[in-house]
């Protein structure tokens, strides 16, 4: 490789990139090998181990190669995502990912002011074609990481949601349903769906539903717990609230809801024993609580 | 151009002669030039035509090379015609040629119909047309001489032919459109604009106005078809059903869960009631929206007799069926978004949306 | 509704109870003929309790709501009481939302449900598919 000298003319624009490549090619093991230390140095990617670190930066670094010279994104943006994969899980922060890429660049970027240092012109030429490839990739990669990371915090979010409305079978054909934290539409939309699945599929004859544990209730909140309500004892099921605070209960009141039609008791344990009335266990205790 | 080939008893023995001399010749020119066994055969026997229409004017010795000549003209013609026909797909006019005479009798009325139609264009307007489809004159050069951009100019012929293909359908009816809305929406067809025709109520006008509905047929399929648009006409019972059975397809696919597509299949339910009820026809349009996000929307409309007072159609408990009124306020409140435009004697129109839960 | 294609609902008597089954989505017009032939078995069976079972159904729209509260209405002029059962969980929110909340007419899970309620309802014991019915919450 004798070019370095040569005349500026006598490279095309076209030919720019291609030579390019064909230099990191060449070149592979030992640039790979000093962006690894470079990594090392930076203290980032600690979560992996010396093996995995290799494979994983040979495989971004042929990447990366081959973006540059097909231009093609496509196979970098499927290989950032299978990568953000795989890491994410292990705590590999945003800033790692990014700073992995600009590190790279940087390691050929600085390869490029060896081979072309004799040739200025003929330089600047070469790193303005290979800067804005570069970035984008390193675009590429950094929206790739970003998105899967906040779909994988979107389904634990997902997760949790379900979890925090969970429809407790407590014994045959009775269900609790406690609500706990504040409610907006979208979870009340996903607690009446689960909670008429769930009268379904447990068969359940009275439903408790206790809101003890809700601070805050507001209009559309309260109209859709009435629904809720109606809907079950249209699948055949008697839906007693317990739990109701006196702010809630004027809530209730203020959006038009006759009270008297709701099965309200006071508190939980009243909740539960009136509902074994209704399934027809015998309750030891006092024979005359009523629904109010 | 009308008479077409008269072959009387012996000019038909002649010319079976005349086939079995020059089959060879015609098959072997022709097999040379189309590789397609069958197209080959079809010009092999539309060669064959020619020359026994002919055979009574060509003398014995100058048989064969006619067989060769014809052969190679049916070719070269079929050539040419599948090339315009590529290169005019797009275009207004039919140039291919009718062969049969009843074709030119058509094709007479047709071009008389069309040159009424020209006429009735703009002075520029037609000029410019003709040059383009005509003369060929490519759309940079006639920007050039209009001073405007090759884009204005594709722009404005593509307005121009909308407006000739109209002309020409209202030139082959007896009698002017009915009413002063009918033009505006048969252009907004032809042209193909989905935003125009919904601006103009197209769907509407042509439930209501027999004469566009018959006119506009050639320019229905104009407007590409989509995917994610379903059209259920409702006329009865039964495609209330098939509405509400659409709704329910299209927002399934779009991702809304069981609960919701439930709702939107019990609104349209709803409302194409409404259609069966009070304006025996009417149709139900079901279309995904992606912005601002994605949603489902339901068009029913009518053109029945409307409501004087829509707000007493939309408050509970107001009916006039054998319902408990629950209709239209109850898919207002299955829906987002509702929306009832109705006029006494033009009919009703019901949109309504849902959007897609975000997650 | 063609005569010759499957059956799109079937009634069937089980001792004195009528046992009626809807297989799948109805117009308007097919609703219209299922009212009028379970009330004319209601007369000529004698029955005196009425399970409809509109499981198959993936909307109950106010005609349909209507309808069955219409049948409900006269099967207890006829000395039977109606239960409905097998209404799916999305199909009883969008009654809901629609405004056809829970009305006189009970409701039960399924089949077994329903006999269970008419059952307990015979015997004048408390109906344990729920309390008595309340009162209907019809809106205005």
């Amino acid at each position: 490789m004798n070019d370095e000298n040569r005349p500026q003319g006598d490279v095309d624009e076209d030919q720019l990139l291609p030579q390019l490549v064909a230099h990191l090619r060449e070149h592979r093991a030992k640039l790979r090998d000093e962006w690894a230390s470079r990594i090392r140095e930076a203290h980032l990617l600690e979560a992996m181990s010396a093996q995995e670190m290799a494979a994983e930066t040979t495989s971004v670094y042929d990447n990366y190669v081959e973006v540059l010279e097909t231009g093609s994104v496509e196979a970098l943006q499927h290989y950032a995502r299978d990568l953000s994969e795989r890491i994410i899980p292990r705590g590999v922060e945003t800033h790692e990912v990014v700073g992995i890429v600009l590190l790279l660049r940087d390691v050929l970027a600085r390869s490029l002011f060896e081979k072309y240092q004799n040739d200025f012109a003929l330089l600047n030429r070469v790193l303005d074609a290979y800067e804005p490839a570069a970035n984008r990739i390193a675009n590429t990669v950094a929206v790739s990481f970003v998105e899967e990371r906040e779909r994988v915090i979107r389904q634990q979010q997902d997760a949790i949601r379900e979890l925090s409305t969970p429809v407790l079978p407590v014994r045959e054909r009775l269900l609790i349903l406690p609500i706990i934290g504040s409610l907006d539409g979208e979870r009340a939309r996903q607690l009446t769906e689960q909670l008429l699945n769930g009268i379904r599929t447990h068969r359940a004859k009275v439903v408790v539903i206790d809101i003890t544990g809700a601070p805050d209730v507001d209009q559309t909140v309260a109209n859709h717990l009435v629904q809720t309500v109606d809907a079950s004892r249209l699948m055949g099921a008697s839906v007693i609230i317990t739990g109701l605070s006196p702010k809630i209960a004027q809530t209730l009141v203020t959006i038009g809801v006759d009270l008297s039609k709701m099965n309200t008791i006071g508190d939980l344990q009243g909740g539960l024993e009136e509902a074994e009335r209704l399934l027809g266990y015998h309750v030891s205790t006092e024979e005359g609580i009523t629904s109010s | 151009m009308s008479s077409g080939p008269s072959v009387d008893g012996s000019a038909q023995n002649a010319g079976l002669e005349a086939v079995e001399r020059v089959l060879p010749v015609v098959r072997r020119v022709v097999g040379a030039r189309v590789s397609d066994p069958h197209l080959a055969e079809d010009l092999v026997q539309e060669t064959l035509l020619r020359i026994m229409t002919a055979w009574d004017r060509i003398e014995a010795s100058m048989v064969e090379p006619y067989a060769i000549a014809t052969a190679r003209n049916v070719v070269a013609t079929m050539w040419r015609d599948r090339d315009r026909e590529a290169r005019n797909r797009h275009r207004a006019l039919d140039l291919s040629t009718p062969e049969a005479p009843e074709d030119q009798v058509v094709l007479g009325e047709e071009q008389a119909a069309i040159c009424e139609a020209l006429g009735r264009l703009g002075e520029q307007e037609r000029t410019r047309l003709l040059a383009h489809e005509v003369s060929g004159q490519d759309t940079r050069s006639l920007a050039a001489e209009a001073g405007s951009s090759a884009g204005a100019v594709a722009a404005q012929l593509h307005r121009t032919r909308a407006r000739l293909r109209v002309e020409y359908l209202l030139t082959m009816e007896p009698g002017p459109p009915p009413t002063e809305d009918c033009r505006p929406v048969l252009l907004a067809l032809s042209g193909g604009s989905r935003r125009r025709q919904r601006d103009l109520g197209v769907g509407r006008h042509l439930l209501g106005c027999d004469f566009c509905a018959r006119v506009a047929e050639p320019l229905l399929g104009r407007a590409e078809a989509r995917e994610d648009e379903l059209r259920v006409p409702v006329q009865g019972d039964a495609d209330i059903v098939k509405a509400r059975q659409a709704a329910r397809e299209v927002a399934a696919k779009l991702g809304f869960a069981k609960t919701q597509t439930t709702l939107v299949a019990t609104a349209v339910s709803e409302v194409a009631r409404n259609i069966v009820r009070f304006a025996g026809r009417g149709e139900v349009l079901v279309e995904t929206l992606s912005e601002p996000r994605a949603g489902v929307r339901v068009v029913a409309r009518d053109a029945g007799p409307g409501m004087t007072n829509p707000q007493e159609a939309l408050a509970d408990g107001f009916s006039t069926y054998n319902g408990l009124g629950l209709g239209l306020p109850g898919a207002r409140r299955l829906m987002d978004e509702f929306v009832l435009v109705s006029e006494p004697g033009r009919g009703t129109t019901v949109t309504m949306t849902k959007w897609l839960e975000e997650d | 509704m063609s005569d010759t294609g499957p059956a799109l609902v079937s009634i069937l008597r089980q001792g004195s109870y009528l046992v009626a089954s809807v297989h799948t989505a109805l117009d308007d017009t097919q609703m219209l003929r299922f009212q009028h032939d379970l009330v004319e078995r209601i007369g000529t069976d004698r029955a005196t309790g009425v399970i409809i079972d509109v499981a198959a159904l993936d909307v109950l729209d106010s005609f349909g709501s209507m309808t069955l509260r219409r049948i409900a209405e006269m099967a207890r002029l006829r000395g039977a009481e109606t239960v409905i059962v097998g209404i799916q969980p999305d199909v009883a929110f969008a009654m809901v939302r629609l405004g056809m909340g829970p009305g006189e007419v009970p409701t039960a899970l399924d089949l077994e449900e329903g006999l269970t309620y008419l059952n307990g309802h015979r015997d004048g014991q408390p109906g344990s598919a729920d309390r008595p019915p309340r009162r209907p919450q019809r809106r205005p």
